[in-house]
């Protein structure tokens, strides 16, 4: 509140304001002195070479991984694809597959090529590309469920205005007032439409105050209701806008989180001991959790996902140490969860609330904590060196490059399996569940042995049968006998028809 | 600074009964800094528990509540603890934006948590706005007395000199906790209390649930309050 104040009452030359290309249109320190217009021909120039060099390296790369996977290993891709399908061959040549592949899997892991070219694979750039098509023409089905979604909140509102009679039908009047303003606001920059939407915030809030007579309990009520309201309303248009660098930092901070894919919960000091399953399970929901918040159109509900996000990791915390978390414990295991969970838009939701969401939530209260904090991780993510990891730089830089891996102890691929099993449960996991494929590959051998000799038994068997028959055809040539039918008819014949019935007899007497 | 209003009588004390709470309540952000292990969370669970090892099933305590009632007002304190650990000193600036009041806490039996203090107070001094938060500079661990590396002048000194108010406690045994935030909440509001948006009102019931609110507290119907 005393910032932005402050903010407007700083003075600045006329000059200084207009844009640096000379156009005469003011110019904005966030698109660096350019003006809209000209910002946005320089930013798309800047990002489609971006996306040109970027697309060159990864074609480079990929065809350097395959001249290289070609040369050295040919000889084995090529007896792995023989026994890549073990049905033709039965016997153990399966269970000889999965020995393979496991080899195939750890000469990978050696050349360290793949984690570098991961960050250039397209399929890490093709989600950002989505959105920005998104934002320009939304796709028919994307733009139904979001009307549907502002439809539902709409109605909403107007029944939680309903409660409230005249004054509800004001506010609704002067929000959607509002709404249609700022739709025709679409050249501002997203500090001038976060300084829009907080001024008509305010001026709703001292409205309501004066309206309400002092009740704040009443004023936040409804103050949350019309956020909701407006915030639903403007999410598409005002979302990681176009004027702003948001997506660039998204996918810088995505990028950087990739690359620190290698970072372990022990480097973080984090008291979390995922063996422990509740404790697990409470970390897989603090990540699904912090990326639900991309999901969410008000900023509320936004702050909502991190707090239970939070929640979730004090839980971890307790179960691990069997006492109350503090910051010194939680801010750590966030960074880790951060790390972990790489949340969609990371950037571009922090600025989102921060802009757009009631300041005195951001300073205070228990969201306020948490938010401050999910900040802090993002800050540290993106300063953090070796230092702050307890590494020599040189190790740093060797993680970071991808030339070693802190799971493997030597860079060399010999490291012996119970020692990998034991740094890291997802491959403990993973052995496990090749054994039970290969116990259940074998099994699959012998009921397909036992198929097929059932096959064979069948096949044999008509003619089995036949020979069987024509030997007893053989045997006993087919005679046509006398009458002995007739004959028998004729010895049974007295015995024909009903028994005799059984007649009263009169005793005398 | 305490021009606007007369000092608060000092025959107000800690309540935790809330049956006759004062009409308004005001929120008070504080902040606790210093190095880790000094005892941060173990004073924020003092001042909101009174004891040192929390029995109670609170899952963290991060982010803690207290009311802490004066005579004519109540102070609603949001104390907010942070990471202390050296890596996380860049980012710590972002928890004291917009603190009411700021804890600067060292252990007194450790001289390195103290020069850390100081540090931490220079990166204080760069950000924060004259008058409008309140530093504290707290010597925990008084308990330990015997081991004492930084001697009570030594801060008196200190805090003298940057202009700070100074405390020794102890959350250990509990010495001198109490005072400690009754004397932060006369402060606090005397500074800021009367001061066009220093503090901000708290209401009963919202920042807990944010998703089952409309049935959280009977007495928010709005259609009651109709012109």
């Amino acid at each position: 509140m005393s910032q932005r104040t402050e903010r407007r009452g700083i003075h600045v030359d006329q000059s200084d304001l207009l844009c640096k290309k000379g156009c005469g249109y003011y110019g904005n320190a966030a698109w660096q002195g350019l003006c809209s217009k000209c910002w946005r021909e320089e930013y798309q120039r800047v990002r489609q070479k971006q996306i040109q060099d970027d697309w060159a390296l990864a074609e480079k790369l990929q065809r350097e991984e395959e001249a290289a996977y070609a040369s050295s290993h040919g000889a084995q891709a090529q007896s792995h694809s023989q026994t890549a399908v073990p049905q033709l061959h039965p016997g153990h040549a399966s269970l000889g597959a999965f020995s393979k592949f496991e080899e195939k899997k750890t000469n990978e892991k050696t050349r360290k090529v793949t984690t570098v070219k991961k960050f250039f694979s397209p399929s890490s750039r093709t989600p950002p590309k989505k959105d920005t098509q998104e934002g320009r023409t939304p796709s028919p089905s994307i733009s139904r469920h979001a009307s549907f979604e502002t439809d539902q909140v709409s109605k909403e509102f107007v029944e939680f205005l309903k409660n409230l009679q005249k004054p509800g039908r004001e506010i609704h009047k002067q929000c959607r007032a509002f709404i249609m303003n700022m739709s025709s606001k679409k050249e501002l920059s997203a500090d001038e439409l976060s300084e829009c939407v907080q001024d008509f915030y305010q001026n709703m809030a001292d409205r309501l105050m004066s309206h309400f007579k002092g009740s704040s309990e009443s004023v936040e009520r409804v103050m949350d209701q019309v956020e909701k309201y407006i915030m639903t309303r403007l999410y598409k248009s005002v979302f990681c806008p176009e004027s702003t660098d948001d997506e660039r930092k998204d996918l810088a901070t995505q990028k950087r989180i990739r690359a620190l894919h290698w970072v372990t919960i022990q480097m973080l000091c984090v008291s979390m001991d995922e063996e422990i399953p509740e404790v697990s399970e409470d970390v897989v929901k603090a990540i699904t959790d912090i990326i639900e918040m991309d999901s969410k159109r008000v900023p509320r509900d936004k702050l909502g996902c991190i707090t239970r996000c939070s929640k979730h990791i004090f839980s971890a915390i307790r179960i691990t140490r069997n006492e109350p978390a503090s910051a010194d414990d939680f801010l750590p295991a966030l960074i880790y969860i951060v790390l972990k969970a790489n949340p969609p838009r990371l950037q571009s939701n922090i600025q989102y609330i921060t802009r757009f969401c009631n300041p005195s939530r951001l300073m205070t209260g228990e969201d306020g904590y948490y938010f401050t904090n999910l900040c802090c991780a993002v800050a540290f993510i993106e300063k953090l060196d070796a230092q702050s990891l307890n590494l020599s730089p040189e190790e740093f830089q060797r993680y970071m490059s991808g030339q070693a891996s802190p799971r493997l102890h030597s860079s060399e691929g010999d490291w012996p399996q119970s020692g990998v099993t034991a740094a890291n449960p997802v491959l403990a996991q993973l052995n496990h569940n090749l054994e039970r494929l290969s116990l259940v590959s074998s099994r699959q051998q012998m009921l397909m042995e036992a198929a097929q000799s059932m096959q064979a038994d069948l096949l044999s068997w008509p003619e089995g049968v036949q020979r069987e028959v024509s030997g007893v055809l053989e045997k006993y040539p087919l005679q046509i006998l006398p009458r002995t039918v007739s004959a028998m008819d004729a010895n049974n014949a007295d015995s024909d028809g009903p028994p005799p019935l059984l007649t009263a007899q009169v005793f005398a007497g | 600074m305490g021009e606007q209003l007369p000092s608060v009588p000092g025959r107000a004390q800690l309540h935790s009964d809330t049956l006759n709470r004062p009409v308004q309540t005001l929120r008070v952000k504080m902040v606790l800094l210093g190095s880790s292990g000094v005892g941060k969370s173990s004073l924020a669970l003092r001042f909101v528990k009174n004891e040192f090892r929390s029995t109670s099933p609170t899952i963290g305590c991060a982010y803690l509540t207290r009311v802490v009632h004066l005579s004519n007002v109540s102070l609603r304190f949001e104390i907010w603890d942070t990471a202390g650990q050296e890596k996380f000193h860049s980012v710590t600036p972002l928890y004291y934006r917009g603190a009411h009041a700021v804890l600067l806490v060292y252990d007194i039996s450790k001289r390195k948590t103290f020069v850390r203090a100081q540090l931490w107070l220079r990166e204080l001094e760069k950000h924060y706005i004259p008058g409008s938060t309140v530093i504290w500079l707290v010597g925990n661990k008084e308990d330990l007395a015997q081991n004492r590396q930084v001697s009570v002048q030594e801060g008196e000194r200190l805090a003298s000199d940057r202009g700070l108010f100074f405390m020794e406690t102890s959350a250990l045994s509990g010495d001198q906790i109490s005072e400690l935030l009754l004397a932060v909440a006369h402060r606090v509001y005397e500074c800021l209390g009367t001061q066009q948006g220093g503090l901000s009102e708290w209401e009963e019931y919202p920042f807990i649930d944010l998703h089952h609110r409309d049935t959280s507290n009977p007495f928010s119907s709005c259609c009651k309050v109709g012109p």
